[in-house]
C-alpha cells in the first residue's frame, strides 16, 4: 500500500526538522507567503507556508492558493529516476504548475533545495519510495 | 612484489567497518568496483556495491549498487539503487555485500566472487574466480620504490594526501569473468579474460578531495601482442595539474614491471567527448537539466625516459557521471566512469607496442571543473 501524499508531506517535514533544521528555517524564509495545492494521482494536500512554519492541511480556501502542482505518482518517479526531463513531463501534460511566474520561481528554488539534500539524504529517499 | 596470497582476498577486500567508538562516522564509505569487457560480445560493464555513512545508524546509512553498461552499439545503460542498511549485509569477515537487488558472495573454498543482482531492467549473474593475489596500496607504494630506485617529493606528498582521506585500497589487477549480462529483456553471456576488481574506503567529506584518475588497459594475458597489464594512477591534492602525483605501470610479458613517474609524463586532453552517457542519479537530471560531462575526446599520455618510451590515447566510448553530493557543504563531485579504447605505441626495453586494446578510465572531479579538468581556485 503506497504512503498517502499527506502522509509523506508530515514525514518529510519531521525528517527535515531532526536532519536539516537550518535548510528548514532557510525554506519557510524563501516561500513566505506560499500556498500550494498540490495532487498526486487522486489525493490533495494543502502546503501553506507561513511566517514561522510550514502547515500541512487537507484544504484551503481558494483565494488563498496562489501556486497548484499536479502529476501522477509514475510521472513522479519518471522524472526522479531521470528517464523523463521535467520539460518533456511538460509538454506531455503529465506535470502541470499554475500560478504566476515569481511564485514558480520561488517555488523552484524550493525544491531545488529538497532535492539536493534528497541525494545525501537516505531518510528522504526511502521515504519517497514509500510513495510508489 | 606478492605481500599476499590468493587466499587473503577474503581479508583484503571485506568491508572494514569502522568501530562504533571511530571517529568520522557519518562519512564513511566503502565500496567494491568490478570492471570487465567481453571481447567477443562487445560488453562493457563497471559495477559498484557501497556503503555510505554510518554504518551504525539505520536511519542515516545506507548501501548504494550501481550496474552500467555498454553495449556493441555504444549504448548506456545504468540503474541505481539506494539500500536500507536494515536490508543489506557487509561485514569485516567477508567481501560480501547481500541485499535483495545485488549480491556480492564471496567463497572461501574457491576463492570465486559471485555477484547476482537485478536493478530495474538490468541484470547480471556472473562468476569471477580470483586467480592473482591482492594488490594493495602499501603493495603498490613498494613496488614503484623498487622500479623507480628512489623516492621523490610528488611521491610522498601523493601517499601523504591520499593517507588523509582513505583508509584502505586494494585491487585484483586480473580476474576472469564468466556468466550472463541482461540488458532490457536481452540476455548476453559473458565470458572473459580482462576483469578488474578494486575495493576501496575511508572517512571523509566528498567536498575534501580533489579527485583522481585512474584505470586499467583490459589487456588479454594470453594475446601474444598485449602486455601483461597497464595501469595508471594519478592523485590530486589541488585545483591544477601541477598539484597531483601518479603513474603509470606497465607489465611485459617478460614478468618485470615498468614505472613511468609523473615527471616524464605528459598528459594532454583535446575536444569534447560527444557519444553515449547516462548520469545518476536520475535526480542530476532534474536538477541540473543542461548538465553535460566535462571529459575530453581524446586523453594522451606520453611517458618517456632513458631507455623506453609509451604513448597512451584513451578515447571514450561510453560514459557514466555520478554525482556525488557533500554531506558538509555544498559541493559535489563528479565520477566520470569511462569505457575507453586504448591505443598502445612505443617500446619498453626490446618490446614493441602498437596495438588498441579497451580500457577503463575514472577520473574524478569537482562538478564544475573548466577546460583541462582544473577548477579556478
Amino acid at each position: 500500500m503506497p504512503l498517502k501524499l499527506k502522509q509523506f508531506l508530515d514525514d518529510l517535514l519531521e525528517i527535515m526538522r531532526e536532519d536539516y533544521q537550518q535548510q528548514l528555517q532557510e525554506i519557510i524564509k524563501d516561500a513566505r507567503g506560499i500556498t500550494c495545492l498540490q495532487t498526486l494521482d487522486n489525493e490533495r494536500a494543502v502546503i501553506q507556508i507561513d511566517r514561522r512554519r510550514i502547515k500541512i492541511s487537507g484544504k484551503a480556501p481558494k483565494t488563498q492558493i496562489n501556486v497548484r502542482i499536479t502529476l501522477s505518482r509514475n510521472c513522479l518517479f519518471e522524472i526522479l529516476e531521470g528517464r523523463i526531463t521535467l520539460e518533456q513531463a511538460f509538454y506531455s501534460k503529465e506535470l502541470e504548475v499554475l500560478g504566476d511566474p515569481v511564485t514558480l520561481l520561488r517555488c523552484y528554488r524550493i525544491w531545488e533545495r529538497i532535492m539536493s539534500l534528497a541525494r545525501t539524504s537516505a531518510r528522504i529517499t526511502f521515504l519517497t519510495y514509500r510513495l510508489r | 612484489m606478492g605481500l599476499y596470497l590468493i587466499e587473503d582476498t577474503a581479508h583484503i577486500s571485506s568491508f572494514a567497518l569502522p568501530s562504533i567508538f571511530a571517529d568520522r562516522l557519518p562519512l564513511y564509505k566503502e565500496w567494491h568496483d568490478f570492471v570487465f569487457y567481453d571481447r567477443r560480445k562487445h560488453l562493457f560493464s563497471f559495477l559498484n556495491f557501497g556503503v555510505y555513512g554510518n554504518p551504525y545508524d539505520a536511519k542515516r546509512g545506507y548501501g548504494l549498487a550501481l550496474l552500467f553498461f555498454i553495449d556493441q552499439r555504444g549504448r548506456t545503460y545504468a540503474e541505481m539503487k539506494t539500500i536500507a542498511l536494515r536490508d543489506l549485509q557487509v561485514s569485516p569477515y567477508s567481501p560480501d555485500f547481500i541485499s535483495e537487488d545485488a549480491k556480492v558472495l564471496y567463497t572461501k573454498s574457491n576463492n570465486l566472487f559471485k555477484i547476482k543482482s537485478q536493478i530495474g531492467k538490468l541484470a547480471c549473474d556472473l562468476q569471477l574466480p580470483v586467480i592473482l593475489p591482492p594488490v594493495s596500496s602499501k603493495e603498490i607504494f613498494l613496488d614503484v620504490v623498487k622500479m623507480h630506485q628512489t623516492i621523490n617529493l610528488g611521491m610522498t606528498r601523493g601517499a601523504m594526501e591520499m593517507s588523509k582521506l582513505w583508509d584502505n585500497w586494494a585491487e585484483l589487477p586480473r580476474i576472469p569473468v564468466s556468466g550472463e549480462v541482461t540488458l532490457n529483456g536481452t540476455t548476453v553471456p559473458i565470458d572473459t579474460r580482462t576483469g578488474y576488481h578494486d575495493h576501496e574506503g575511508g572517512r571523509f567529506d566528498w567536498g575534501s578531495t580533489w579527485g583522481w584518475d585512474t584505470g586499467v588497459v583490459l589487456c588479454d594475458s594470453s594475446a601474444r601482442k598485449e602486455p601483461e597489464k597497464i595501469e595508471f594512477r594519478f592523485y590530486r591534492w589541488g585545483p591544477s595539474d601541477k598539484l597531483s602525483h601518479g603513474g603509470i605501470v606497465i607489465g611485459p610479458r617478460n614478468g618485470k614491471q615498468k614505472y613511468f613517474d609523473s615527471g616524464n609524463i605528459h598528459i594532454e586532453r583535446t575536444g569534447r567527448f560527444s557519444s553515449g552517457w547516462s548520469v545518476v542519479p536520475g535526480i542530476t537530471r532534474l536538477l541540473y537539466p543542461d548538465y553535460h560531462p566535462d571529459v575530453p575526446e581524446k586523453i594522451v599520455f606520453s611517458a618517456s625516459d632513458n631507455q623506453d618510451r609509451l604513448d597512451i590515447t584513451f578515447t571514450p566510448k561510453g560514459l557514466c557521471s555520478i554525482v556525488a553530493a557533500s554531506v558538509c557543504g555544498e559541493s559535489e563531485r563528479v565520477f566520470n566512469e569511462m569505457f575507453c579504447s586504448a591505443t598502445i605505441s612505443g617500446h619498453v626495453g626490446d618490446t614493441v607496442y602498437d596495438k588498441t586494446i579497451p580500457g577503463w578510465f575514472e577520473s574524478v572531479r569537482p562538478r564544475g571543473s573548466v577546460k583541462h579538468y582544473a577548477v579556478e581556485a
